[in-house]
């Protein structure tokens, strides 16, 4: 949204005319359009502004737009003549500026205005053409670079997705353009090689990439003579009125060449460009499939089902924030039939988008709550629809889609009186601990605690007690100085407890308690002692709240920095950490993040214990692990995103202050000048002044300048750093991941470990995962299956979501990580996740 | 999107009395804010539940909960600050009207926290509004203060088993069948040894006030216990 972005900054909001444009109906169409004709001869330029506003964010009611510039046409057709231009400009503007969206949504509307007569095909053809031959030039080996093979498709999806706006009216007008256009399509698609998905969809799946299947969709909608339902065609009514009207020149649309990447192919590794080609271009929907086809595909012609998608994206993305309106919009999209199921299924597939969805994914919990209250009578069965169904495929949901269910039905639930029929499901207090049913209910609960309490969550079970079972156990600290607890420690370990304690009461300073540790533990005890008591401790203390935990360690946590001289006394602090809130993986959570960001441990002293050897054979058995990594990560990454944030402002700080100097300077130099030509001793004394004053004035900007500078500078090499500790962390993370890994994958399938080939193995639970039927399958899972679908799992979600920074620091990794011999399934798990071909 | 949206748009509705300066400052300080204001919070809502809840838009730097200023307890606000306008942004997008503890909260940009702004502002310690509330709201310490003074009062007056449950009624306040021993339920459960306050919290009113335990909520309070208290 940046190109106009200063004009369209300065367009005033004119409750006149944006609100019956956006409020545009079926039946309110003709009377909007006497309103704004009528207004056209005293603001036209802003009707003109607006109206493309609403164009491209509300672009479910382009059929209604169209036909009103239609209609405008009959009467004024100096006016659309100016959509006509500035809808091409606007195209030309996002083929540069690679805005995904703009594009697809104008693409869209050039296609209306020439079913409203206000372009002729001929023109819309021209547009479909020229996009189809950019498309054939970027995959082209010699003109083009074809690892930007996703912008290409992208482009041809656009041209496609605008089919179901205008294949009847082109198969009436100009049908053999149509068939041409379509005989183009498919030559694109026979060049262009298929996306290899593995790894980024939700469920193992054998479905056509997005765009053949839209190519098959589209077809079948040409067999049937270009009927969709799902698209209003309000211009029918004024069939008679529109076809008087003049038709305008599209005029050609100029493509950027060469196109975008062609002059790196040489330069970069074709996956780093691909996976950059990937970012710019995401594929905006993976279908899921949760229930049964009687209730979506078959309630709707296949091109119905990505018209009626491609709306409820369009408002998710436009609406996002406009809750009320949001809602509305998507409980009353313009189509004939019922399609919440299709909708259900489409939001989750958003929410279970990888490797990330559009927005946060509570914005999808939210909708769907939302949802709920504006469809009360049908979309709350057809969510809990939706949970059954993804229930019963537990074992084959992606890892991180799971966390990402498990966080989302916990919130939900917690905005709907926790009432959820539990009972369904009482049998899989049978399962073992890490089945996965078993596991997804389990953290769900221990979600749930999180958002409430305990008691409040128990009591929500009250009818099948044979769940508590699975709750977490209630939330306190363990502290193991006391008479109760006492495991293991002596009577002066006790005391020196209970010293420590009165010194933290009586505020006793940071300095004095390390200098009280110096003296009294250290030389006795040694550091891991130290370790333990200050640990137990301090923690203890700051047990009671969030806020407590930080003023303790804003307080004292140099006593633990000092204690916890290098990583593998980090470790053990860790460790200790994690004893005290052993009852609560909330709290140690918390407590390991905070530690992080007062840098009392490190990122790689996080790794190291979640890779530790108790730790590892919990993989599989709870989430709080991995949520701990997670973090850690983000922590790291987020650490380098401020600091390249800085940077620019910096920069530009330093920037304005050059101008300043530079300004200073011409003036010091007027002012010199004046001086020299002054004559009489009046002028020169003033000249003289003004001078002195312009060389303070440079001296102080010189000073500013400098001290910019150094800031700049400074910051740079902050982020030198900071860059370095991310590649060390990810050298971590996947050395960590590799080992553990491969070790157990050989134990399973010892034949395999040479990373070459993927031959497939006796145990090999690749296949199991990617292929494995319902039912069947259940029987073979074992728990050390488990434990490596769960693992690979993790391994996955962190591969896709950081293969920026994996790219980054490639080099690296290969030298280091992935040179070593390593199992080749975890191999081929980071290239799918990365997509290195 | 949102410009289709915007001119009846206010970023946020309420305008605190207390900000130093011009309205024009005030929005300027919303606009680059990155705390959070939430409101309708339950007294016995944790950091913690907070914590969970408001780290779905982001990393969260830090949590500070609004005390009651004389018994310093929660007293159902708190303000959530963020590292980034972004997240900011999306705590108030998305988190504003949905419940937390069963209670649908309050989420507005907020000016920026200064040192002093955890306390109530209410007469009685709390929060204005709870001053003045004639509901019954028992994550909020039952009726408003003013009311529950009233109650108190009547009590002394009145016999004990008295109606003042229709007696509150007639101002449309709250359902009828709730009698009047009620009142000061929630005001007993605030009762409990446990010291919930941060060095940062203590500062003065030790003495009398017992504390109340923030997660403490099981349903046997005895209520003739409780017109011992205070």
């Amino acid at each position: 949204m940046s190109e106009r972005g200063s004009a369209k900054e300065d367009l005033p909001f004119s409750e006149e005319i944006v609100v019956p444009l956006r409020s545009l109906q079926l039946d309110s169409l003709e009377s909007c359009y006497t309103y704004v004709a009528r207004d056209l001869g005293v603001s036209e330029s802003d009707i003109l502004l607006w109206l493309m506003e609403c164009i491209e964010h509300l672009p479910h009611k382009i059929p209604l737009y169209g036909t009103l510039v239609g209609l405008l046409n009959t009467e004024d057709s100096d006016f659309a003549a100016k959509v006509v231009q500035l809808c091409r400009e606007r195209i030309e503007e996002s083929l540069v500026s690679g805005d995904c969206n703009k594009l697809r949504i104008l693409i869209r509307f050039v296609a209306v205005l020439m079913s409203n007569n206000v372009i002729a095909p001929a023109s819309l053809v021209e547009v479909l053409e020229t996009l189809l031959s950019l498309a054939a030039t970027t995959i082209d080996d010699e003109k083009g670079n074809p690892a930007w093979q996703p912008k290409a498709d992208f482009h041809v999806f656009c041209i496609m997705a605008s089919l179901p706006w205008a294949g009847i009216e082109l198969l009436e007008r100009a049908p053999d353009e149509l068939e041409r256009v379509m005989a183009g399509i498919e030559a694109y698609l026979n060049v262009r090689k298929p996306i290899v998905d593995t790894c980024f969809t939700a469920f193992p799946s054998s479905n056509d990439d997005y765009l053949v299947d839209l190519w098959k969709r589209i077809k079948h909608c040409q067999e049937s003579g270009w009927k969709v339902e799902s698209v209003p065609r309000p211009h029918l009514a004024f069939e008679a009125k529109l076809v008087t009207c003049q038709t305008h020149d599209f005029g050609p649309v100029t493509c950027p060449y060469p196109p975008e990447g062609a002059d790196e192919s040489q330069t970069s590794s074709f996956g780093r460009q691909h996976h950059e080609a990937e970012q710019k271009f995401p594929q905006r929907l993976r279908r899921l499939s949760i229930f049964p086809p009687a209730k979506t595909d078959e309630c709707m012609a296949p091109v119905d089902r990505f018209v009626v998608e491609e709306y409820i994206l369009d408002v998710l993305l436009y609406l996002n924030g406009r809750r009320k309106e949001c809602a509305a919009y998507l409980a009353n999209l313009p189509v004939p039939f019922r399609y919440e199921y299709v909708m259900a299924e489409t939001i989750f597939s958003q929410l279970f988008l990888l490797p990330k969805p559009p927005f946060k994914p509570i914005y999808y919990t939210i909708v769907i709550i939302d949802l709920c209250k504006a469809l009360p009578g049908a979309f709350p069965t057809v969510v809990a629809g939706a949970v059954r169904a993804l229930f019963s495929k537990m074992d084959d949901l992606d890892i991180e889609c799971r966390t990402r269910l498990i966080h989302w039905f916990a919130h939900h639930l917690s905005n709907f009186q926790f009432v959820w029929p539990w009972k369904e499901w009482i049998d899989l207090v049978d399962l073992p601990k890490w089945a996965p049913q078993r596991y997804f209910v389990q953290e769900v609960l221990e979600k749930e605690v999180r958002l409430a309490y305990y008691e409040r969550i128990k009591q929500s079970l009250e009818d099948v007690p044979k769940l508590f079972e699975l709750l977490p156990p209630k939330s306190l600290p363990y502290f193991k100085y006391t008479a109760e607890n006492q495991d293991g420690c002596t009577e002066s370990e006790m005391l020196l407890s209970t010293e420590l304690t009165a010194m933290v009461k009586s505020k006793k300073t940071a300095r004095d308690i390390q200098v009280w540790v110096e003296e009294k533990i250290l030389p006795a005890f040694g550091q891991k002692s130290a370790i333990e008591i200050v640990v137990q401790t301090l923690f203890y203390l700051g047990a009671k709240s969030f806020t407590h935990m930080i003023t303790v360690l804003e307080r004292y946590g140099q006593v633990l920095s000092k204690l916890a001289t290098d990583q593998s006394y980090q470790v053990f602090l860790i460790q200790e950490v994690s004893k005290v809130w052993q009852f609560s993986v909330q709290m140690t959570v918390i407590a390991i993040d905070r530690m992080m960001g007062y840098r009392i441990i490190s990122n790689l002293s996080i790794i190291s214990w979640v890779f530790g050897p108790d730790n590892v054979e919990r993989f599989h058995t709870s989430d709080f692990l991995w949520e701990i990594l997670r973090n850690a990560i983000s922590k790291t990454v987020n650490r380098t995103e401020d600091l390249q944030r800085d940077i620019i402002a910096a920069q530009k700080a330093l920037d304005l202050a050059r101008a300043a100097t530079s300004k200073a300077n011409s003036n010091l130099q007027t002012a010199q000048s004046v001086l020299d030509s002054a004559e009489t001793e009046e002028a020169v004394a003033q000249a003289t002044a003004k001078a002195e004053w312009a060389k303070t004035l440079v001296e102080k900007r010189k000073h500013e300048e400098a001290s910019a500078e150094e800031t700049l500078d400074a910051k740079h090499a902050l982020l030198n750093h900071s860059l370095r500790e991310q590649e060390d962390l990810f050298i971590s993370v996947f050395e960590n991941f590799c080992s553990v890994l491969s070790e157990r994958l050989s134990k399973a399938s010892p034949r395999s470990t040479d990373m070459e080939e993927d031959k497939p193995s006796a145990m090999d639970i690749d296949n199991s995962m990617e292929n494995g039927k319902e039912g069947q399958k259940k029987e073979q899972l074992t728990e050390e299956s488990q434990w490596q679908a769960a693992t690979l799992g993790q391994l996955s979600a962190v591969t896709r979501q950081y293969a920026t920074e994996i790219w980054k620091h490639m080099d690296k990794l290969e030298a280091q990580v992935f040179s070593r011999p390593v199992h080749y399934l975890v191999l081929k798990t980071l290239n799918n996740c990365i997509r290195r071909i | 999107m949102a410009r289709l949206f915007a001119g009846s748009e206010v970023l946020s509705p309420y305008r605190d009395r207390r900000f130093p300066g011009t309205q024009d400052e005030f929005e300027e300080a919303l606009q680059a804010s990155t705390t959070v204001y939430v409101g309708n919070l339950s007294f016995y809502t944790t950091e913690e539940q907070i914590y969970d809840l408001f780290s779905r838009c982001g990393e969260i730097k830090k949590i500070i909960m609004g005390l009651d200023k004389n018994s310093k307890t929660p007293c159902g606000f708190c303000f959530v600050m963020y590292y980034t306008r972004e997240d900011t942004e999306d705590a108030v997008k998305y988190v504003s009207g949905t419940m937390l503890d069963e209670r649908p909260i309050r989420v507005d940009f907020d000016w920026g926290f200064q040192d002093g702004r955890q306390w109530g502002r209410g007469r009685s310690g709390g929060q204005v509004r709870d001053e003045y509330r004639t509901d019954y709201d028992p994550g909020r310490g039952g009726y408003g203060k003013i009311v529950q003074r009233e109650l108190e009062s009547r009590r002394q007056l009145v016999d004990y088993a008295g109606n003042l449950g229709t007696y509150y009624n007639s101002s449309g306040a709250h359902d009828d069948h709730r009698s009047s021993h009620r009142s000061s339920r929630g005001r007993k459960r605030h009762r409990g040894d446990d010291d919930y306050r941060s060095d940062r919290y203590r500062e003065s009113n030790r003495e009398s006030r017992p504390e109340k335990n923030p997660r403490f909520r099981e349903r046997h309070d005895s209520d003739e216990e409780e017109s011992s208290k205070r």
